[in-house]
């Protein structure tokens, strides 16, 4: 007896010590990480792949009962990411899910997350140009929603579950709004009147509600608690409606082609690192992130009147950025102008005027 | 036959010969550090069944000396085995029982300590939060399916798999990867400012642009690789994608389409995500009156734990750890310019076991010589 349990702990203690540790290919499932990954606000977002309970920008929960649902809409359980979820059945088995998500105001912009919801649907990414001639406005007292309408079959996807991805999205400057109703084409062209009437419903009932987050009309951010600026514009810059995250833009074109893009944006904090803002601009270039020391000797300085801007130049094969950023008052001014190369350089004088006439 | 092997396995000698190598093996251990640095020694010396020769070979190696895991198994078996062959109740030995028992616990619980713990760290910037540590001795490549509606699905693969399998076929992953190269560690060039002749080892994404130069392993205790591979993805219907460069020295994840989804690639410390999120409330960090010299540093975080309805804050400061879930976090250290926390997380599931062992030991060890007090003292009586 004493003989088998010797050899049974031998064996025991062989089959333990074989063990290899983190050997084995794992896979698991996270929350979405937004699809930027380092924007000036990060600091005020809630970061990737968090268990957090509510994300901001939440659905407040009073939200869910003061908006009525079509009745052939079944409610669904919520998961972390998201604040509303539906089912709708139609003939023949047909389905589609609807889903309000709140994201951090990072979440990447409409075309990242448009290119998405096409990989989705095996359909091939397309072009900001493109992005403007089939997306449409819905007016809710939240401010514009971006529409658009997806078409497409992945593989081996079924029909009855999948084809078509009707979706609206917004951003506030506490965070993205997405919704999305997706699945049988048929079914989801035949909901998408009373799907747009749901979201602008669920934006009013936020509005009404008081939602402290999301209450807020993504109104330029001119408004509220953003100390006005002043700067004397370039001759030749053109100054166009600012987006929800933009304090002011200009557009200027460029000779051979394309636009030059000035955009002056402010968020509370500090913006993040200026190692993690060059790099993510040089992301949106195609460019490989720089190491710390390679940020700090591409950082110039540039002493305006009262105010010191860090200055940076980044060219990329076509495309080049400068950029001016400066930290006062608790907040972070970011000045950028990004374009062909070519046209850059040539406006780089002006866009160093304007800095320069930059008044807090 | 039989007879034989347990006699071995029960004999004084046997534990004689492994507490020697034990001895050997921790001094020839110790001298590795110098050139293999902390961790590369503990797991060729003690966390292996056998020291191997050549060290540095993919290819044919022998076993030159027993390793850590073998000797402590041994060691373990012996104990127990002897124990159970000449275990005889009564009273009088019950100290000597207990000090066995405690000293099986002991050695049973380093084992599995080393089998089963997992070390890992967690860095936080003030507001951060986060709901995985990252172990930054291991590295993983994460192919990240973003196809979903709320969830990613992550399939993570491990260095082991990187460095030994060349092509690696997932159920999860309509495509195969190819490993063309792997570097334990390594430095990153652009092209522009690498030497003549530097080639990239990628054509799709950064990487084209990008001269990979191998390096000499990290040694030093603060030291870290950068570990970096070329890897084609290969459709499982046919063809090629291309092939990227990944390194954890790239910041962010590189995307590519394959079977209609759209997946993101990177190479990054292995992350272990918990039920749980901790986020970084404040740091502090206070030193000696006119010194660099630090005198307390603590993090004050706030613990969310949707499951369990949790969310406190918590004050993680030297010799105050957090225990929750299993997992300890430890006030491990800062970055430089107090711009982050570092947390250590540890999760061992036999971590009370030297504790008990302890108290085992040292209660054997009273009752032991408890008797022979008594014994001693009634000898005594009986004399006088």
């Amino acid at each position: 007896m004493r003989i088998n349990h010797s050899f049974i702990l031998t064996l025991f203690a062989a089959l333990l010590v074989s063990c290899e540790k983190n050997s084995e290919i794992k896979v698991y499932r996270v929350s979405k990480a937004p699809l930027e990954q380092s924007g000036p606000q990060q600091q005020e977002m809630m970061p990737t792949n968090t268990a957090a309970p509510r994300m901001p920008g939440g659905l407040a929960p009073a939200v869910q009962t003061a908006v009525t649902t079509p009745p052939n809409w079944e409610p669904q359980p919520l998961s972390q990411m998201r604040q509303a979820s539906f089912l709708v059945k139609g003939d023949n088995g047909a389905v589609a899910d609807v889903s309000f998500v709140s994201l951090g105001s990072a979440a990447g912009n409409v075309l990242e997350n448009v290119n998405r919801w096409l990989g989705q649907l095996g359909q091939p990414p397309i072009t900001e140009q493109k992005l403007a001639e089939i997306s449409q406005r819905l007016h809710t007292s939240l401010g514009d929603m971006t529409i658009v309408d997806l078409a497409g079959l992945p593989n081996n996807a079924d029909p009855a579950r999948d084809g078509r991805i009707v979706a609206a999205m917004m951003t506030t400057p506490d965070a993205t709004l997405f919704f999305k109703m997706r699945g049988n084409a048929d079914l989801t062209e035949a909901q998408k009147g009373d799907f747009l009437k749901w979201v602008a419903a669920v934006c009013d009932a936020q509005t009404q509600t008081g939602s402290s987050q999301t209450a807020a009309a993504p109104q330029p951010q001119t408004t509220g608690d953003v100390p006005p600026i002043k700067w004397t514009t370039p001759e030749g810059w053109a100054e166009v409606p600012p987006s929800s995250m933009r304090y002011a833009s200009f557009s200027v074109p460029a000779e051979e082609g394309g636009k030059i893009d000035i955009s002056v944006v402010t968020f509370p904090g500090d913006g993040g690192s200026d190692a993690d803002n060059i790099n993510r601009w040089r992301g949106q270039m195609g460019l490989a992130p720089v190491d710390a020391n390679a940020v700090t000797s591409g950082v110039a300085s540039l002493q305006t009147g009262d105010t010191t801007f860090s200055t940076t130049d980044i060219a990329g094969n076509k495309t080049r950025t400068i950029a001016a950023w400066t930290r006062r008052d608790g907040r972070v001014w970011f000045f950028k102008a990004t374009g062909p190369a070519a046209a850059v350089e040539k406006e780089k004088p002006k866009f160093v005027k304007f800095i320069e006439s930059v008044r807090f | 036959m039989l007879h034989k092997i347990v006699d071995i396995f029960t004999s004084l000698k046997l534990t004689i010969v492994c507490l020697a190598a034990a001895m050997a093996l921790i001094f020839a251990g110790t001298l590795a550090q110098v050139h293999l640095g902390i961790h590369e020694a503990q797991e060729r010396y003690f966390q292996s069944m056998f020291v191997w020769w050549p060290p540095d070979s993919s290819g044919f190696q022998i076993p030159i000396f027993p390793g850590g895991h073998l000797i402590g198994a041994v060691l373990l078996v012996n104990l127990i085995a002897a124990h159970m062959k000449r275990f005889r109740w009564s009273w009088r030995k019950l100290g000597i029982h207990l000090t066995h028992a405690g000293l099986i616990i002991m050695l049973a619980g380093g084992l599995f300590t080393d089998l089963f713990a997992v070390e890992s760290h967690m860095q936080l910037a003030g507001g951060d939060t986060r709901n995985y540590s990252e172990d930054m001795r291991q590295t993983e490549l994460a192919v990240i399916d973003t196809s979903g509606d709320d969830l990613d699905q992550v399939t993570a693969i491990p260095e082991s798999a990187l460095r030994h399998n060349r092509i690696i076929d997932h159920w999860s992953l309509p495509f195969r990867i190819s490993v063309r190269n792997f570097y334990q560690n390594s430095r990153l060039k652009m092209l522009s400012q690498a030497g003549e002749g530097a080639r990239p080892i990628a054509n799709q994404g950064p990487g084209a642009m990008i001269a990979v130069e191998p390096a000499a392993a990290a040694t030093g205790t603060d030291e870290r690789d950068v570990p970096s591979a070329a890897v084609e993805i290969l459709p499982k219907e046919g063809g090629s994608l291309g092939t990227w460069l990944v390194s954890d020295a790239l910041g962010a994840p590189q995307t590519f389409t394959c079977g209609g989804r759209t997946w993101m690639i990177t190479l990054r410390p292995m992350r272990h995500y918990k039920p749980f999120s901790v986020t970084l409330q404040k740091f502090t960090h206070e030193k000696y009156p006119g010194t660099e010299i630090p005198k307390d540093f603590s993090s004050k975080v706030t613990l969310i734990d949707p499951e369990r309805s949790v969310n406190r804050d918590v004050l993680i400061y030297m010799n105050h750890p957090l225990r929750y879930r299993g997992e300890t976090f430890y006030q491990a250290g800062f970055q430089k310019d107090d711009s982050a926390t570092i947390l250590q997380v540890v999760h061992n599931p036999s971590f009370i076991a030297p504790y008990v062992a302890c108290v085992i030991v040292a209660a054997g060890l009273l009752v032991q010589f408890g008797f022979h007090l008594v014994g001693f003292s009634r000898r005594r009586r009986a004399i006088a």
